[in-house]
């Protein structure tokens, strides 16, 4: 009868342990912790420096957000503002005039048009204020009859000392609907030199009865306590989720 | 060849170099004289914005089949083939045809397509309602008329710009169009200026209408859906039932050509009243189906706002 044999791979005839060791032992380990390591610092690395998609623009402390900074009568009338401003600057090109406020209720143009938004959005009166003058334009203020409606402020006394900044300026003030502000749609005129020539820019100010500015400036708005409106718009939200776009 | 044949050839070799060196010089690399671009869109109402800046100056080309629902679109190879021959794309962007990058990538259009993103320049607002404290982007820009002529100018702003021989053509067109739309509005406005908008609550089955609503003073008091296309669940429908209880909600918009299957439980437990307003999506493109959709949306929420005054 056959001796089963009760040794295992790698015992001796005499069943003494004999431990065979693959060729790549020296390094296997050594290689397994390197590998190891490498991929926990490509994760690290990826995490700390992968490129950061956009936010929403961080306003400054003199701006305020269209999407998430105004009350519901400010953000509708912002909405209005930012198209008549692009069709105000197609009007200016292509006839070299300004649309007055005459006008804007021919062609039934909100935010001015006196209608149900406009009465809603509480009855602002709004002044055309053209370049190289502080006062409205002949035939460009907003005339509707309401007794009851609190006087335009006048403008200040800087306006008064300052005669036009070179911009075509829309001021909406006297607005009676609650948490409403005044406005203004700044439109830089590319011979007078402005900074912003060529395009509308839109202000608020806490106080509906803010007085006219004067001087539309930047820097002497925000000193007057008028705070410019940041759309968030839709190039901004592309960027937010895909990232800067080609 | 005799002398007289070769001054003939000189002649000719001329008079072609005369006629050529100022058309190669004046060639525009944008848009080649005589062709008419062809302008791809994604969605209903940027067909018929489109169509109307162009007139007969450009092919109006839809991306996807009219009677597709742009929420669950799925590509198929027909788009792929008709996004190959575009030479310009208008898209929303910002929510409602992803699916068109898609289209785009697998046309290998990629990187030779432009892209006209609509909204660019339109000032976004958040969807209304409480969505769980958080500002949401409502991508619905085209239901509404002051953003709608806002993206017309835009579009027409991009495709000026792409097709510099028509861009005058292209403003003239988008501002007569903008005219229009807001001759539409001004007509309802009237309408409303005679009711008393301050009480009026309503609550939307899908958040698609901020942009109209806020074009009239009146706001959305809850959503249905909790994000967009996503149906609630049971928790969150009884949430919103007695949302709409307590904001003393009478009036549920639902949506036209889609299923009322929320709207039913709700009106059944609320006693809401149901109108249906159209997301501008129906069976076929036109340049005039944005004004037609937008007329009936004004029309029902004239009776909606009137039922309340009831």
């Amino acid at each position: 009868m056959t001796n089963l044999s009760r040794t295992s791979p790698g015992d001796d005839v005499n069943g003494a342990v004999h431990v065979v060791r693959p060729a790549s032992s020296r390094w296997e380990s050594l290689a397994l912790l390197f590998a190891a390591l490498a991929i926990i610092a490509s994760v690290t690395g990826y995490v700390l420096l992968r490129p950061q998609h956009a936010g929403p623009p961080t306003p400054l402390s003199w701006q305020v957000r269209s999407f998430d900074g105004l009350g519901a009568v400010d953000q509708a009338i912002h909405s209005a503002l930012l198209p008549a401003g692009e069709e105000i600057i197609w009007n200016n090109n292509d006839t070299g005039g300004w649309i007055t406020l005459e006008q804007a209720q021919k062609i039934l143009l909100p935010p001015f048009y006196r209608d149900a938004f406009w009465k809603t959005n509480g009855e602002v009166h709004w002044q055309l204020i053209l370049p190289g003058t502080h006062l409205p334009h002949a035939g460009s203020v907003d005339d509707h009859d309401d007794a009851d409606a609190p006087t335009p402020p006048p403008p200040s006394d800087v306006s008064k000392a300052t005669l036009g900044q070179g911009a075509t300026v829309y001021y909406g003030s006297a607005g009676r609907a609650p948490g409403q502000s005044a406005y203004l749609l700044v439109i830089g005129h590319a011979h007078a030199g402005v900074m912003w020539a060529n395009q509308a820019t839109i202000w608020i100010h806490r106080d509906p009865n803010a007085p006219y500015p004067g001087i539309v400036k930047p820097e002497s708005l925000v000193g007057q306590g008028w705070r410019q409106v940041i759309p968030y718009d839709g190039a901004s939200e592309v960027e937010r989720v895909k990232g800067n776009q080609p | 060849m005799t002398v007289s044949t070769r001054h003939r050839a000189l002649w000719r070799s001329c008079l072609a170099l005369l006629v050529l060196i100022p058309a190669l010089a004046f060639a525009d690399p944008t848009a080649p004289l005589g062709k008419k671009l062809k302008i791809g869109v994604t969605l209903h109402p940027y067909y018929s914005f489109v169509a109307n800046i162009v007139g007969d100056r450009a092919e109006v080309i839809a991306l996807i089949p009219a009677q597709a629902n742009p929420h669950n679109y799925q590509p198929q190879p027909d788009d792929i083939t008709r996004a190959m021959t575009l030479d310009v794309l208008v898209v929303n962007g910002i929510g409602h045809d992803e699916w068109a990058f898609q289209i785009v990538k697998a046309a290998g259009r990629g990187a030779t397509l432009p892209i006209i993103q609509a909204n660019a320049s339109v000032a976004l607002i958040p969807i209304g309602g409480d969505q769980d404290g958080a500002k949401v982007v409502n991508p619905h820009t085209f239901v509404s008329t002051t953003a709608a002529i806002q993206q017309v100018f835009e579009i027409t702003r991009r495709l000026g710009e792409l097709d510099p021989p028509n861009a005058a053509v292209y403003r003239q067109n988008a501002l007569a169009y903008a005219a229009r739309i807001r001759a539409l509005r001004a007509g309802f406005m009237t309408r409303f200026a005679a009711l008393d908008l301050s009480s009026f609550r309503c609550a939307t089955t899908h958040a698609g209408y901020d942009y109209m609503m806020q074009e009239f003073g009146l706001f959305v008091s809850a959503v249905i859906e909790p994000r967009h296309g996503v149906a609630p669940t049971a928790r969150q429908l009884a949430n919103t039932i007695d949302a709409i209880k307590k904001a003393n909600v009478k009036v549920l918009f639902a949506e036209k050509n889609f299923s009322l299957d929320l709207a039913k439980p709700i009106e059944a437990a609320t006693g809401v009243k149901v109108f249906s307003l159209s997301h501008i999506t129906g069976d076929t493109y036109s340049a005039d189906e944005f004004e037609v959709a937008m007329r009936e949306n004004l029309e029902t929420l004239a009776e909606a706002v009137e039922f309340m005054q009831r």
